[in-house]
């Protein structure tokens, strides 16, 4: 599912659009099978530099063209689409899947579960092409994984870029860090101020 | 401190019964997995280890990575001896029990100890090796045991398919004197990939080398933290004793337009205290002699006077340092006590205690690093015969009332 960007950019600022880049938690960003470890950080990066193949890009391992990369957010998202520029000579992916808001997820995963969403791409040389979402199903994304399977024959996947399109909210997609479950409730336990001989009452 | 999950590979086959490793192979190997156990959990609190073996009645997970040490080592225990082991099971078994663990945070690392002959194909090593860099996982490779060129071949082969910027390392351990947590502690494996290593290791590996490691005096402030104030208050003793020294001689014969000798008397001095100073150049020794001057006057004054046993004299002798300082260094106990016996008579007989060159002899004998064969050091006694008596006496006389 593709569509053209058939209008010219001098008319409207299309980086604008693509700058849910500003949101993403950089130190937190994973790839699984790079070449040099880090080199994922180099792609996600204004719209305008999404051509710049001459600095640092993602590179997959020799003879293996798979790609992982886990993408968490500072706060929860909505993307709209995502428009990959891959590398020259066979070496653009092929495919895409992505999932959302789940941790630590490995080949082996990738490879059984059920994706939320499949792309086929096309080789992206100009930076044009942007893969829509359904958008329902991206409504608040706390990361999501975005799985490269296949290439288009070259020994390695080189990624330049990854863009995302869409909305940040302000909300914190939060997991729960420390409960206490208790099976049985101890009073001793749940002290009100007025049993410990406590203070003045106060409204907060 | 990297946060890290570690699944440790124990080969408990037939080949471990072997006692080339004293007392067999697999009490060194038990002894090194508790160490390495302790020193990951200790470099990161929140680190967790498993263990499974790869041989007896097959690949099995004896614990799932976890803090808790007690569990590992109670697990270590009661363990038999017997079976082959199987290489590609265990390190694709750990590499599950490693996927399913809890903080996903965690980095993951496998240790493998290969005792025993590796009987699968180089191939299906490298396909393990490199399905294990792709899915980030580390690998370590204790080779032991068993050597033959194949075995090491292959695991050679193994790490440079799992390496992914030196992350990953392989240890050979010849059978030897050596115990094999011993050779173990100083590797890589034990001090984490170049950052320097936890207290743990750095304190195992100080121990284990008995004595040879970066600390002043050998001793691990650490570890022992009396003992080592007690060493270095010692040396400052013996430094100050060995400056008032030197520094007494070069007044003396500095009067002689000796300055030639005067640096020599700050080298030997400087050699003779055992310090990083000894390194230092001379003349930045005679600087500091003529700006610590009223110092080490002070200082030599004290220590004369205490020598002389004169409470006349009417100086400020700390009587606790000198009597700690006897305490602690019985060369200068000697010392003192052969000046105090030397000499019982009047003040200016300080210039006897010098001048009476046996006594002074036998405390340069005894201080460490000065040998009396030095010409330097013939040098200093034969002056200090040939001074005359009053020059010495004005010398101490006006260092008297400088002092007052």
């Amino acid at each position: 599912m593709a569509c053209l960007h058939d209008h010219s950019c001098e008319d409207h600022d299309c980086s604008s659009d693509w700058s849910l880049y500003k949101h993403i938690d950089l130190d937190k960003v994973s790839a699984l099978n790079e070449a040099t470890t880090g080199t994922v950080k180099s792609v996600f990066k204004a719209w305008e530099h999404r051509l710049n193949t001459s600095g640092e890009h993602l590179e997959s391992n020799e003879g293996d063209p798979e790609l992982l990369v886990f993408i968490p957010f500072t706060s929860d998202v909505k993307i709209k689409s995502i428009s990959i520029v891959g590398g020259a000579d066979g070496t653009s992916p092929s495919k895409m899947r992505a999932f959302i808001n789940r941790d630590g997820i490995d080949f082996s995963d990738a490879q059984s579960m059920q994706a939320i969403q499949e792309w086929d791409l096309a080789e992206n040389m100009q930076g044009v092409l942007e893969y829509q979402t359904r958008y329902s199903k991206f409504q608040s994304v706390g990361n999501i994984t975005l799985h490269f399977p296949d290439n288009f024959g070259g020994d390695t996947t080189k990624i330049h870029y990854i863009g995302l399109k869409g909305e940040a909210t302000q909300l914190k997609r939060d997991v729960v860090a420390t409960i206490v479950y208790e099976l049985m409730p101890n009073p001793s336990d749940h002290k009100t101020r007025a049993e410990t001989g406590g203070g003045f009452s106060h409204v907060e | 401190m990297v946060l890290e999950a570690t699944m440790i590979c124990i080969d408990n086959s037939e080949w471990m019964r072997n006692g080339d490793y004293s007392p067999s192979r697999f009490q060194a190997q038990a002894d090194a997995v508790n160490l390495i156990c302790g020193a990951k959990t200790q470099s990161n609190p929140e680190n967790t280890v498993g263990v499974l073996i790869m041989a007896g009645k097959g690949v099995r997970v004896l614990v799932t990575p976890t803090s808790d040490l007690g569990k590992i080592l109670a697990c270590m225990h009661g363990l038999e001896v017997g079976g082959e082991m199987n290489l590609a099971a265990g390190i694709q078994v750990a590499q599950l029990a490693l996927k399913h663990r809890q903080n996903k945070k965690q980095q993951q690392r496998i240790i493998v100890f290969a005792g025993s002959p590796v009987k699968h194909e180089k191939k299906m090593l490298e396909m393990i090796g490199r399905k294990l860099k792709k899915n980030s996982v580390a690998l370590d490779i204790v080779n032991f045991g068993e050597d033959d060129e194949e075995k090491t071949e292959k695991l050679e082969s193994l790490l440079a398919a799992v390496n992914n910027n030196d992350t990953s390392h392989i240890v050979h351990v010849p059978a030897g004197p050596n115990a094999l947590s011993d050779v173990l502690i100083s590797t890589p494996i034990f001090t984490g990939d170049g950052e320097g290593g936890s207290g743990f290791a750095a304190a195992a590996a100080a121990a284990a080398a008995g004595g040879v490691s970066g600390y002043d005096f050998g001793v691990d402030p650490n570890l022992d933290p009396e003992l080592a104030l007690a060493l270095r208050v010692s040396m400052e003793e013996e430094r100050a004793r060995q400056e008032a020294a030197a520094k007494k001689a070069a007044e003396d014969t500095s009067k002689q337009g000796g300055e030639q000798q005067a640096g020599s008397q700050e080298a030997s001095s400087q050699d003779a205290t055992m310090t990083e100073r000894a390194s230092a150049s001379t003349s930045e020794a005679e600087n500091k002699t003529t700006d610590l001057m009223d110092d080490e006057n002070a200082l030599l004054q004290q220590a004369l006077a205490m020598s002389m046993d004169e409470p006349a004299v009417g100086h400020d002798v700390k009587d606790t340092d000198m009597s700690e300082a006897s305490v602690d260094d019985p060369e200068l106990a000697l010392a003192l006590q052969l000046s105090v016996a030397d000499s019982t008579k009047d003040q200016a007989s300080q210039s006897e205690v010098l001048a009476d060159q046996s006594a002074v002899s036998d405390i340069l004998a005894s201080l460490p690093g000065v040998d009396l064969n030095d010409p330097s050091i013939k040098d200093l006694l034969a002056s200090m015969q040939n001074k005359s008596e009053p020059q010495k006496k004005n010398d101490d006389k006006s260092s008297n009332e400088e002092k007052k």
